[in-house]
């Protein structure tokens, strides 16, 4: 079993025209994703590996039934081809592209909640559930089917785990980024609720950062809800403070956010917390995780 | 983008927030002209982009010209914080009866606009939040509902303030809003917010932060970016298209992500010291990493170079590419490591052989770190 993505997920994708976005659907087909077509104003009509392209999401969930859709679309155009998506009836969203104003993502957020759609990102690597499918950039290779499941706000981490894992004979539920904005679409207990009910996963590893409070609210779902090991690793440590490494959700500003702050609360929460990514295979050991 | 105080409060006072008489100096002689202007005590106050200035002694008052030119020579040939002084603003110095707190930020958590108030401004306002949580107000801006001032009154009743003190801020308070809206800043503050004798607001620093990933389409005049990074390499970085951060260490490190590169830096930070945090984004091309190499080789004494990238968006054989063209043509002898997996990883794993580049083929980054550490002779 897996969260999110499952037998019945049939995407599109938005933007498949583009050079990454087509790219990426080469990539998501060969491992095995539906995807059953995709949108590009302008550009209906063609097709891209072999897949129909549509002028609207409209009309592509009305002639392929889709219900779940992944972005590859420039940022400035992100807002409006994302409320155009969840007026089309789409559930499942999955926002790549990085650089989305804040503005248009509280905008975006807002909208989805109140739609009752669960969108990821931006700026996530986006969904996979090991040898079924996936929604998004991440590569294949480094991921196997099994009962761990992974939530990232780094896509390059979420890689690193589920290769450590991969290497040790631990495979993956399913492996999800949240994002790394400083605003994302879902917060991070949304998402470990999804896994504390699914029943294919046995254990779950939080990958997170320094800056802002998604891990330390989570904590408190983790302490209250979680009956599943939780592991915990946090990036940053060495970070200068008020420096902002990469994108704008990693800035150590003032005591909030940090490291340290971030161990206490997960601990006390009762999670384990990892040093280096390299200790999740004694975690996953010791719970005797598959 | 951070703007300077100076820059920052030019915005403020067109979008109608009181704010003090003021030059900007970038020499003695042309502080003493506005001092001139505006007449004496004026305070002085180094142009640096990093918080907790006045405690770090950026902020000085003058009385006299001889105060003046001695307290404008020391703060231009002085760093605040590691950040060296190259304009001072010249402003009135008012009468304070009390001295306010107001901000406006994003509520990451929430994913909504937050106005944040205190009671309690100045340059302790942290120490404040810590301690006396009941001297700070806050209010959510429901994003489908938007702001109106009402919200700002019954923000301010928490305060148990007079009705005089609720009407003036509730108007700076809405031209705030408006100024962040327009500007889309992540924060937008104002400490302190000084309350006059005659119980008037004036606005005695500023700070604007406007969002990146919007600076392309803020149709108003905006300062230039690059311009004010001040160190070169991360200038450098800026002008490529990388985010690069100097560091003290001596081992670079390039990664195709931020959290990655993160992870790097902690790990190397076990048992060495990171010269540099550069991370490429989606972006890699042959070129790219031609001239990441190029930035990271600028530092002096540099013991050997980490390469972590994951071919997921990224094609790393191309990245590889641009690494092996630098070694060759400079002919580098430092130690190099990578690792590089995902997407055409063999491929890329014999383009960096080819360059004399010690690949490592495990997924733990710490393996990595290892090999590097053993490469350049232990500590």
């Amino acid at each position: 079993m897996s969260i999110l993505m499952n037998d019945s997920t049939r995407v599109i994708v938005q933007g498949i025209t583009g050079r990454i976005g087509s790219a990426q659907t080469h990539w998501m087909l060969e491992y095995g994703t539906k995807v059953v077509g995709g949108v590009t104003p302008g550009k209906g009509g063609s097709a891209v590996e072999g897949l129909p392209v549509f002028d609207s999401v409209e009309e592509a969930v009305r002639e392929t039934g889709a219900n779940a859709s992944v972005f590859f679309v420039p940022a400035a155009f992100v807002l409006d081809a994302f409320l155009e998506t969840i007026d089309a009836g789409i559930k499942l969203i999955v926002i790549v592209p990085e650089y989305i104003p804040v503005k248009d993502v509280i905008r975006m957020r807002d909208y989805a909640i109140e739609k009752g759609v669960f969108a990821l990102g931006p700026t996530t690597p986006g969904i996979l559930v090991p040898g079924k499918g996936k929604m998004g950039i991440m590569p294949a290779s480094l991921f196997a089917p099994g009962r761990v499941g992974i939530i990232s706000r780094s896509g390059t981490l979420s890689y690193e785990f589920a290769g450590i894992l991969s290497e040790g004979h631990v495979g993956q539920s399913t492996v999800v980024g949240m994002g790394a904005d400083p605003v994302v679409l879902r917060n991070l207990a949304d998402i470990l609720e999804l896994f504390q009910e699914d029943e294919g996963t046995d254990g779950v590893i939080v990958v997170g950062e320094v800056g802002g409070e998604q891990e330390e609210k989570a904590a408190g779902f983790i302490s209250r809800r979680m009956t599943k090991p939780v592991a915990a690793y946090i990036a940053g440590r060495h970070s200068p403070q008020g420096k902002r490494m990469g994108h704008a959700g990693a800035i150590v500003r003032g005591s909030s956010g940090t490291v340290d702050g971030k161990h206490e609360a997960l601990r006390a929460a009762g999670a384990e917390v990892l040093e280096s990514p390299i200790h999740v295979a004694q975690w996953a050991k010791k719970h005797d995780l598959k | 983008m951070r703007l300077h105080e100076y820059e920052a409060l030019d915005i403020f006072e067109q979008n109608g927030i009181p704010v003090p008489r003021r030059g900007v100096a970038g020499s003695m002689h042309e502080a003493l002209h506005v001092a001139g202007e505006i007449g004496y005590p004026v305070m002085l106050k180094a142009q640096v982009l990093v918080g907790g200035r006045g405690l770090a002694g950026g902020i000085k008052t003058a009385s006299t010209p001889d105060e003046l030119k001695e307290m404008a020579e020391a703060l231009l040939n002085s760093d605040i914080k590691g950040l060296p002084v190259h304009k001072i603003l010249v402003c009135e110095k008012v009468e304070v009866a009390k001295e306010l707190y107001l901000g406006i930020t994003v509520d990451g958590y929430s994913g909504k606009p937050v106005i944040v108030a205190s009671t309690e401004g100045g340059m302790l306002i942290e120490e404040t939040a810590r301690t006396s949580p009941e001297k700070i107000a806050a209010i959510h801006i429901d994003p489908s509902f938007g702001y109106y001032p009402y919200l700002s009154r019954s923000l301010l009743k928490m305060l148990g303030l007079k009705q005089q003190l609720i009407t003036a801020w509730t108007d700076v308070i809405s031209q705030l809003y408006a100024v962040a809206l327009r500007y889309e800043s992540l924060i937008t503050e104002i400490n302190p917010l000084v309350v006059l004798p005659n119980g008037g607001l004036i606005a005695v620093d500023a700070v604007l932060e406007v969002d990146d990933s919007a600076l392309s389409r803020i149709r108003f005049p905006l300062p230039d970016r690059v311009d004010r990074i001040e160190n070169p390499l991360e200038r450098r970085g800026r002008e490529i298209g990388v985010t690069y951060v100097d560091l003290d260490g001596d081992i670079g490190l390039i990664s195709s992500g931020a959290g990655l590169g993160m992870a790097s830096m902690d790990i190397i930070g076990e048992k060495m010291k990171p010269s540099n945090f550069l991370e490429t984004g989606g972006g890699i091309t042959a070129d790219l990493l031609y001239r990441c190499m190029e930035l990271l080789m600028m530092k002096p004494g540099l013991r050997a170079i980490f390469i972590n990238v994951y071919g997921g968006i990224n094609p790393i054989h191309e990245g590889a590419k641009g690494v092996v063209r630098y070694i060759q043509e400079h002919n580098v002898k430092i130690p190099i490591v990578a690792k590089a997996l995902g997407n055409r990883q063999e491929e890329t794993w014999e383009i960096f052989r080819s360059g004399g580049v010690h690949v490592v083929t495990e997924v733990a980054t710490e393996r990595a770190i290892d090999k590097l550490y053993e490469l350049v002779g232990g500590n």
